[in-house]
């Protein structure tokens, strides 16, 4: 068969959102990729200079619709540094179980998205099954369950809810258990580790070039997670440790970075117990959040996905003079000819739900 | 009786009660009706007539068995991938979701049924049938309108040619030919030519590599697939599944388990299932229609009846090659007395489908180049392993000791 380019989206069951991968086959194996962004674009940093800076908070909820808490708190740590705001204790505390259990629910949306990629229905229901339990613990404190704005500047909207701690306990032993079970159905599976395995390989040095971070760097052995390394909240004070996993020396394929996800959500499980364990009483509000802002302020945190970077600038009104938003996502769909070269047409779907997409945050 | 003598009676009666006099009726009337008829009324008078008039009601029977059959599985198929998934499957009322309980985390409410409450889902696949038959036939602007149309034609007539070809029993036989497994298998690889004509009629890329995908696993199925079952011709030295099944019957009793074909050719066995699923694309060898990479595969561009077509067709298909399966290699309606041989036929089919489901909702899907891999590499030397072991047991073994007593010569 002669090349020829198809065309995969924007409207194609393997882009998980609104995006065109354009894919050049000899055959049924990938000559060329070239990825077209930008269809979803909202002009997201452009509408945040018109609006207050506590007003923001309701943009960067829509950034992702399955991380929207990590978002949020990326652009509040960035506001709060512009403010020189002092954060309580409490809410640090809070901040770090929220932020957690969010991303345990972004985990378990990429895993049940993931599955039906591989031709696996019977997975995307059993993850997202267990998705629905934190959701529901992710209601309880902010009222919503999927667009939350539960975390403001100078702290959160409001404490925990009676209880919580015993609801989320039981969550997680349950969880913990079931993970166990897909244990059998996933990783043990022969189909789909012939599925999952050498496939879509990347180096840890090729990731850092092209600016591949999160679970994907993670994932080729690579231990770097700003929540050690550049830590914010009360990352530094918790017992946790950096889940890595490589296919080969200095290498990942799409099963490690499967595996690196699981190990994250149990490693999340694992923080939240800590936080539950030495978290303090008081105020759960800076009493004092000035509104206006001068100068300019930089925060990176570890969103579920890589790097989430913010940068505002305050020319000493109310409103920020300007906004940047660095999507982690952007960078690493933009790296995807590196990774799909010399793969079959079968593997786009498991190469690129590996990577976990998520368009909104991407497009901005 | 058997079915076909049962037929025979009925189209004796209706010829002699309805046909005849309604065509002699039809022959007094004015000329340009009444010439084809009187003519019609003498040839059901004759044997001829009556027997297509038999063939006709028998092969009616089989395809409305088959239909039946086909609800069935796929009414079983949603219920089955339902309680895999911790759902409920069709419950057809509405009414049952008015219950509300708590959750685990106890915060939000969660769809409780009914305790008593039992549904009728199977009425979904009526309505599955409605909707598909109210739909607009749509033909891409720049397809083959010709092959395009005859793609699912092909597909569907060959599919549901399967089902008058097997028996249910020796007395439940549409058609009994000598040669009837061979005829089945011949009937299994016209669909193809329908698959990969529809492929390249839609003119669309998934469609067309989603064909190419289909005659790829099909040619490289069908040689295993076919060496496998030579075992079980070799054994039985027919064709014909009547005999293939007697001769499973007369095989001895081991500890109460009657030596089937799946017990001496356990390998050709374990490579028949195997190949039969990838002939009928079930997952995990349902790549053709890949919908993670290739939308639908073939189907892509099919709407209302055309694309019900390929889904019943595929089921069709499904439900003959468990029945192929067990014709071969269950022992057919071999069976304890007291149930007829046709249920034990049917819950053996039912046995191997409920089996592929569970599979079906349990595994993902494997590439291209792994089952061509598998087919070439493991599945093929694999049959030819079984077939040297039958060859030895049918041929050599009965014989060997003729040939050991040579020796006597010293």
């Amino acid at each position: 068969m002669a090349e020829m380019w198809i065309s995969m989206g924007p409207q194609h069951p393997m882009t998980h959102g609104l995006w065109t991968l354009k894919v050049k086959v000899d055959g049924e194996t990938i000559v060329d990729a070239d990825p077209e962004l930008g269809y979803l674009h909202r002009s997201v940093e452009k509408m945040g200079e018109r609006r207050k800076y506590f007003m923001n908070t309701t943009l960067t909820d829509r950034l992702c619709y399955a991380s929207s808490t990590t978002w949020t708190h990326c652009y509040v740590n960035s506001v709060e540094e512009l403010m020189k705001v002092e954060v309580p204790q409490r809410a640090k505390y809070i901040r770090t179980i929220m932020l957690e259990l969010q991303r345990l629910a972004s985990h378990l949306m990429w895993a049940g998205a993931y599955m039906p990629d591989l031709g696996h229905i019977t997975g995307a229901l059993y993850f997202w099954r267990d998705r629905e339990l934190f959701l529901n613990l992710l209601e309880a404190p902010s009222g919503s369950r999927l667009l939350y704005n539960y975390i403001r500047v100078g702290g959160v909207k409001r404490d925990l809810p009676d209880g919580f701690e015993a609801k989320t306990e039981r969550v997680m032993k349950l969880f913990e258990q079931r993970l166990d079970e897909y244990a059998d159905l996933f990783e043990n599976s022969k189909i789909f580790r012939m599925r999952t395995e050498d496939v879509g390989k990347f180096s840890a040095s090729q990731a850092q070039n092209l600016g591949i971070t999160g679970p994907n760097l993670r994932g080729c052995g690579t231990k770097f997670d700003l929540r050690k390394h550049d830590t914010y909240e009360i990352y530094d004070e918790i017992d946790w440790d950096i889940q890595t996993r490589e296919a080969g020396p200095g290498y990942g394929d799409c099963f490690s970075r499967y595996m690196v996800r699981i190990d994250e959500m149990k490693e999340s499980i694992r923080i939240i117990r800590d936080c539950f364990k030495k978290m303090p009483a008081g105020p759960t509000l800076a009493s004092q959040i000035p509104v206006r802002a001068q100068g300019e302020a930089f925060r990176r945190t570890e969103d579920s996905r890589g790097e989430a970077l913010m940068y505002v600038v305050g020319d000493g009104s109310d409103r920020p003079y300007r906004w940047k938003i660095k999507s982690p996502m952007f960078t690493t769909i933009s790296a995807c000819p590196h990774y799909l070269k010399g793969y079959k047409v079968a593997d786009i779907p498991a190469i690129m739900g590996s990577i976990d997409i998520c368009i909104g945050e991407t497009d901005k | 009786m058997s079915l076909f003598s049962f037929c025979k009676w009925m189209a004796e009666w209706t010829a002699e009660k309805m046909l005849i006099p309604i065509f002699e009726f039809q022959e007094g009337l004015f000329p340009p009706f009444s010439n084809p008829a009187g003519s019609v009324a003498d040839w059901l008078g004759t044997d001829g007539g009556i027997t297509t008039l038999a063939w006709l009601y028998a092969v009616n029977i089989a395809f409305a068995v088959g239909m039946t059959n086909l609800i069935l599985v796929i009414h079983l198929e949603r219920k089955i991938a339902a309680r895999i998934q911790d759902r409920r499957g069709p419950m057809l009322s509405l009414r049952s979701f008015r219950e509300l309980g708590e959750d685990l985390a106890g915060s939000a409410p969660s769809w409780k049924f009914k305790e008593n409450y039992a549904g009728i889902g199977i009425i979904q696949n009526l309505a599955d049938g409605i909707k598909a038959i109210a739909k607009e036939l749509i033909v891409p602007a720049k397809a083959d309108k010709f092959l395009f149309t005859m793609g699912p034609i092909i597909f569907i007539s060959s599919s549901v040619f399967l089902l008058v070809l097997f028996p249910l029993s020796d007395r439940f036989a549409a058609s009994s030919a000598p040669a009837g497994l061979m005829v089945i298998m011949a009937a299994f690889s016209i669909a193809p030519i329908g698959v990969l004509t529809s492929g390249w009629a839609s003119n669309n890329k998934y469609s067309m590599i989603g064909g190419m995908r289909s005659a790829a696993q099909l040619m490289s199925y069908e040689i295993p697939l076919l060496l496998s079952m030579a075992g079980v011709f070799l054994m039985a030295g027919s064709y014909d599944p009547v005999v293939i099944v007697e001769q499973q019957q007369a095989s001895s009793w081991f500890f109460g388990i009657p030596i089937w074909n799946f017990i001496p050719q356990f390998i050709g066995f374990i490579v028949f299932m195997i190949c039969i699923l990838a002939e009928v694309e079930r997952v995990p060898f349902d790549l053709p229609e890949a919908e993670a990479e290739l939308v639908e595969g073939w189907t892509t561009e099919y709407s209302g009846i055309r694309y019900m077509f390929f889904l019943m067709a595929e089921y069709i298909r499904g439900f003959a090659g468990a029945a192929v399966a067990t014709i071969l290699f269950l022992g057919g309606w071999a069976g304890p007395w007291p149930i007829p041989p046709e249920i034990w036929f049917l819950t053996k089919v039912y046995l191997i489908i409920i089996f592929w489901i569970f599979i079906r909702w349990s595994v993902p899907r494997i590439r291209t180049d792994q089952i061509l891999e598998l087919g070439w590499k493991k599945l093929l030397p694999l049959s030819l392993i079984n077939l040297l072991i039958v060859i030895f047991m049918v041929e050599i073994y009965p014989y060997f000791s003729e040939i050991v007593s040579l020796p006597e010569v010293f």
